[in-house]
């Protein structure tokens, strides 16, 4: 198995090459800045304390590479610098708003696995009749709906109309797991678009094995329909499914943090968008590190598991 | 397998029949009143070109039937399972699961009666077993790989352990040495051999006549989903009395493609090549010739096993293939190793035929217009004067005008095959590099595009032809023959040296497993 | 299968969505005198929003920035997106290809959203530049497409027989190539506009690209979320438009790709 140590020394260098690029992209971008930095940072009034401050804080009058170094050294410490509004270090941040984040992502994956893969298969096993048409049809409609714009008609009628989940979290601190019903909403909301692109997938995927000539292969010497089906084709399905999977992890990303907005949630993404509010740079660097590392990391598990399934496809590394 | 005395064939019980079986698809017969019957031990061959209904036949037999089929006639099955092995082993394998996969469920399937704690090594024993029985050896990982891991011959007998596992007493093998070189078919046929030995009963589906001839008892020549010709195979194949099977029985050429007379000066010669290949991130070298030579007016043929490397050779020469050392000379100059690099003299001196006609034309345009481009861009012509000359030599090769302004669609792939050599042609070529230009074809195609190669080489002015090829029937009549082996030219010389007194191990074994020229060399 | 069967449901959901932003701003007319913040009636069919502005009259303007700059996004990107890979599967330079495809693989790490918020950062864009910033995001995965297919193309046999009649890289490239990979660029094209628009929609929710009164359906989810208890029509129509635009939309491609791949054959040979 050569070829397999060798494809993932290659898929390990991929995933450092991105994280190195990641970690400079969020750096050059806040260097390309026009004019003085400390200016552009000091907001609309510059008061001339508050620039010199700044200046001092971000180092400015320290050649760039200098302050790479310096900063990416931080960073290997767990020392994200410090936010330029409020004085605090910016690890600070990342702790505070941690805990609603992976709460909520750990929710939604625990659910999109056997939620997305169930409906596939249950489409699958009824192709072409009405089970399949409704999970199909309401599979591909939802896909594409932005996270935003359904949980907004979500609150108005489960929250106000109906009354059955409270509307935000606010009121409920950082203490989510006690207060399950404010859970529900979010999660939903979060879980829609990947759990529709995963049951097409795997639909798709399920119904194509279900007719390979290897399936029917199996069947033609006698292996009960539920094996065959569960045993012999649905590992095929779920290859693409999870190299999809993968992708999913861009979009949950995303959702949390439009789900973390709309519902006033303190997690990962409010603080974030605070920080874009407030043009509080060193903050959105240390957040933008967390989640592109947090990408890194988990499209290269979902590349490895896609490998074990389908040793053939050649994932792209 | 022929039983060693005549037996009366009536006293072998029956294990499978069919009877007056029509299936049809659309109002279309894919089968037309076929009746057979199918006794333990023997080979029941199915003869017939591509289309003719073997395959539909072969799978009714295991109760499958194209979807939206309407089948009349009986198909009866006494008391056994049957087993398929299809042309594509590796398409009934199971890409996401290891080779043990499946053979382990059917094998506790058959051990459910056990107690418990016996099942696992009863099952495990039974697959085993299964794979000695088609030569395969358990304790060398094959379970444990996936499908692509294992070579051709290592998946086809994988199926046919699985189909032996089953405890299959009719085993259907659809095409199975189609596309094979000699040695290769040498190896199934002797499988085949085996396993009727054993008291199975094959249902051989096939167009190869060499293998009917070795294994079949039984044979029915099928043709447009009918059987035109039925009965014992030695009376069949020696004794024809359908027109087509005659036709389909004909011996293939043996007159020399080249004028023998007309050989003459060195046209293109290979020095020192070495041909590398990119796997994986390594080059690895695949193909080292040191010399060969092709001289005006004559026909070299490359024969060779496939991955002996015999498409990297012509890819060089075409300079297709741009990674490698060493020289290609035309008429004493060396030739750039890539195409890209060539001169429009250079190009149209040295033409290429690929082996997949098919691809090699733009499905979204004319025949004819893709011919004449190749008048337009090597040698200069007008539109209108390439056109015309276009069609002048596809008419001559028997194209006529309405079939070649449609697109590659509307053409067989025989038609398609002197499209792709008339394409070549226009460029008024010295040197034409055939790739494997028969295989896909059935007999008769292949036999009358051979003999279209031979009128091409023996015009005034005609192409000197290197023809790279598996099959040793059409390496035969070429002047002279070069066998490559393992990357490397193990012998070269003229027909008789090559055919009648071949010096190299490998030559004479590649002989010895072809029928026609087996006899020169075997004791 | 008749047509209307098939494009029927994707049409009839993004008909009023479409037809509201392509011609909404010409009906919309002189906006009305603010009333005060979140009130039903008075003249207002929908109430009016958290400035007090008719409804009515921002949904009618709202459509048309989401859309234009969705449209805008998804071709800029392919003019990228196209000669890139193109190029990269053609080139027989393994060096050119690393350069060119390399980075849209690095920058395919980095989940789009947040590259637009990280951007959005440092230079708070307008409408045009969120537009650029949508369509760079966009570029990695639709070259990657592009370079997939055309590597297809380019590596079938018919393009080494064009070669070997000697004809020019155009002529391969746009002639052969380019004509190949036609459907599978028509059907990434519509994939890649239902994902722009929600990029675009999602980045004008937060803030991004937009003023923060803009007349935009996504603006007035996210600043008349505050009166939902109040006044929920302002908030409520706009969230089912962007709905019925992105889920209509997405049917249409469907419909649209069914449409063009070959029905399935038997199960059986």
């Amino acid at each position: 198995m050569n070829g397999m140590r060798s494809w993932i020394a290659r898929r390990l260098l991929l995933g450092a090459v991105q994280t190195a690029a990641v970690v400079l992209l969020v750096f050059a971008l806040t260097e390309a800045l026009p004019g003085d930095a400390a200016v552009a940072f000091a907001g609309d009034q510059p008061d001339p304390q508050r620039i010199a401050a700044v200046r001092e804080a971000m180092g400015l009058d320290r050649p760039a590479h200098e302050r790479l170094a310096d900063w990416v050294l931080g960073l290997l410490h767990g020392d994200f610098g410090t936010s330029l509004t409020s004085g605090r270090p910016v690890a600070g941040f990342l702790a505070d708003g941690f805990g609603p984040t992976l709460l909520l992502a750990a929710v939604t994956v625990l659910l999109l696995v056997p939620v997305g893969v169930g409906l596939g298969v249950l489409a699958a096993r009824h192709e072409g009749r009405f089970t399949d048409r409704l999970i199909s049809s309401a599979t591909l409609g939802v896909y594409a709906v932005p996270e935003f714009a359904l949980g907004a008609l979500l609150v108005s009628v489960f929250a106000l109309r109906l009354g059955w989940f409270p509307p935000t979290a606010v009121g409920y601190g950082t203490g989510l797991l006690a207060h399950p019903a404010v859970l529900v909403l979010p999660v939903l909301v979060l879980l829609a678009r990947p759990v529709c692109s995963l049951a097409r997938l795997v639909r798709a995927g399920m119904i194509e094995a279900l007719a390979a000539p290897y399936t029917a292969h199996a069947e033609r010497y006698g292996i009960p329909g539920a094996r065959v089906r569960y045993a012999h084709a649905l590992p095929n399905a779920l290859a693409p499914a999870t190299q999809q999977l993968a992708r999913t992890v861009d979009w949950l990303l995303c959702g949390v943090i439009v789900v973390e907005a709309l519902y006033v949630i303190p997690g990962l993404g409010t603080v974030l968008m605070n920080a874009v509010a407030d043009r509080d740079i060193p903050v959105v660097q240390g957040l933008a590190v967390v989640f592109g590392l947090a990408t890194v990391v988990l499209n290269l598990g979902a590349d490895l598991v896609t490998h074990r399934l389908a040793p053939r496809s050649g994932v792209a590394a | 397998m022929k039983p060693p005395m005549e037996q009366p064939m009536n006293e072998n019980p029956v294990l499978a029949s069919v009877t007056a079986l029509t299936v049809e698809v659309d109002g279309r017969a894919l089968v037309d009143r076929v009746s057979l019957r199918i006794r333990p031990g023997t080979v029941t061959a199915l003869v017939g070109a591509s289309g003719s209904g073997k395959t539909t036949t072969g799978l009714a037999l295991l109760g499958e039937y194209p979807a939206g089929a309407r089948v009349t006639g009986e198909v009866t099955v006494h008391g056994t399972r049957i087993g398929y092995v299809p042309q594509h082993p590796a398409a009934v394998l199971n890409p996401a699961r290891r080779t043990g996969a499946l053979l382990h469920d059917m094998a506790r399937r058959q051990v459910r009666d056990l107690p418990r704690p016996q099942r696992r090594t009863a099952a495990r024993q039974r697959v085993t077993e299964a794979l000695a029985d088609a030569q395969l050896d358990a304790s060398a990982g094959v379970l444990g790989r996936y499908p692509h891991q294992l070579s051709g011959g290592q998946q086809q007998r994988v199926v046919l352990a699985q189909a032996l596992l089953l405890g299959a007493r009719v085993i259907v093998a659809d095409e199975p040495t189609t596309g094979q070189d000699a040695l290769t078919k040498r190896r199934i046929v002797d499988q085949l051999a085996a396993v009727a030995a054993r008291g199975i009963a094959v249902l051989l589906l096939s167009h190869d006549l060499d293998v009917v001839r070795e294994l079949a008892d039984e044979v029915l020549v099928m043709r447009g989903g009918r059987v035109v010709e039925q009965g014992p195979a030695h009376r069949i194949l020696d004794g024809p009395t359908h027109p087509w099977t005659k036709e389909l029985l004909a011996e293939p050429r043996t007159l020399p493609y080249a004028d023998p007379g007309r050989t003459g000066e060195e046209l293109l010669t290979v020095d020192g090549l070495t041909a590398r290949h990119r796997t994986a991130g390594r080059r690895a070298p695949v193909l080292n010739v040191d010399r060969l030579t092709l001289r005006r007016g004559e026909c070299l043929a490359v024969v060779g096993r496939s991955g002996s490397g015999k498409t990297t050779l012509a890819r060089c020469l075409a300079g297709l293939h741009r990674d490698h050392t060493g020289q290609i000379l035309l008429d004493g100059t060396a030739l750039p190793r890539s195409l890209r690099d060539r001169s429009r003299e250079q190009l149209a001196a040295v033409q290429y035929v690929f082996q997949d006609a098919r691809a090699a034309f733009d499905e979204h345009r004319p025949v004819l217009d893709q011919v004449a481009r190749t008048a337009v861009r090597l040698r200069g012509a007008g539109h209108r004067e390439a056109t015309e000359e276009a069609r002048r030599t596809l008419t001559d090769l028997g194209l006529d005008d309405a079939l070649v302004r449609r697109a590659p669609g509307g053409l067989s792939g025989g038609e398609l095959q002197r499209a792709a050599l008339a394409r070549a042609l226009l460029a008024r070529p010295r040197v034409l590099v055939c790739d494997e230009i028969t295989s896909g074809l059935d007999p008769v195609t292949r036999r009358s595009l051979l003999d279209l190669l031979a009128t091409l080489i023996r015009r005034p002015g005609g192409p000197g032809v290197v023809l790279i090829t598996h099959d040793l029937d059409t390496a035969a009549p070429a002047t002279r023959l070069a066998v490559l082996d393992g990357g490397h030219i193990v012998e070269q010389g003229t027909r008789e040296q090559i055919l009648t007194a071949p010096r190299h191990p490998f030559t004479a074994a590649l002989l010895a497993a072809s029928r026609r020229w087996g006899a020169a060399v075997r004791p | 299968m008749n047509r209307l069967r098939r494009y029927g449901p994707g049409a009839a959901v993004v008909a009023i969505p479409l037809g509201l932003a392509l011609a909404g701003p010409f009906l919309a007319g002189e906006p009305s005198a603010r009333a005060a913040s979140f009130t039903l009636g008075g003249g207002h069919r929908l109430g009016t929003d958290f400035v007090g502005r008719d409804v009515v009259h921002q949904v009618l303007l709202g459509g048309r920035p989401v859309v234009l700059v969705a449209l805008a996004a998804t071709a800029l990107a392919y003019l990228v997106a196209l000669p890139l890979g193109l190029i990269s599967a053609l080139t027989h330079r393994r060096w050119l290809e690393e350069v060119l495809m390399r980075p849209p693989d690095v920058l395919l790490a980095v989940p789009s959203l947040l590259m637009i918020l990280l951007v959005a950062a440092a230079f708070p864009p307008g409408p045009v530049g969120l537009a650029l910033l949508v369509a760079f995001v966009s570029i990695p995965d639709a070259a990657r497409i592009v370079r997939a297919a055309a590597a297809e193309a380019a590596s079938r046999p018919a393009v080494e027989a064009l070669r070997m009649q000697g004809e020019s890289w155009w002529r391969i490239a746009v002639g052969y190539v380019g004509r190949s990979i036609l459907r599978t660029l028509a059907a990434d094209a519509g994939i890649r506009l239902t994902g722009v628009l929600y990029l675009v929609a999602t980045a004008a929710f937060l803030g991004i690209g937009v003023a923060p009164d803009a007349a935009d359906w996504a603006v007035m989810v996210d600043r008349n979320r505050t009166g939902l208890l109040i006044q929920p029509w302002a908030v409520v129509v706009p969230a089912l438009l962007i709905v019925a635009l992105t889920m209509g939309g997405n049917l249409l491609v469907d419909a649209a790709l069914q449409h063009r791949t070959p029905p399935r054959k038997g199960r059986r040979p």
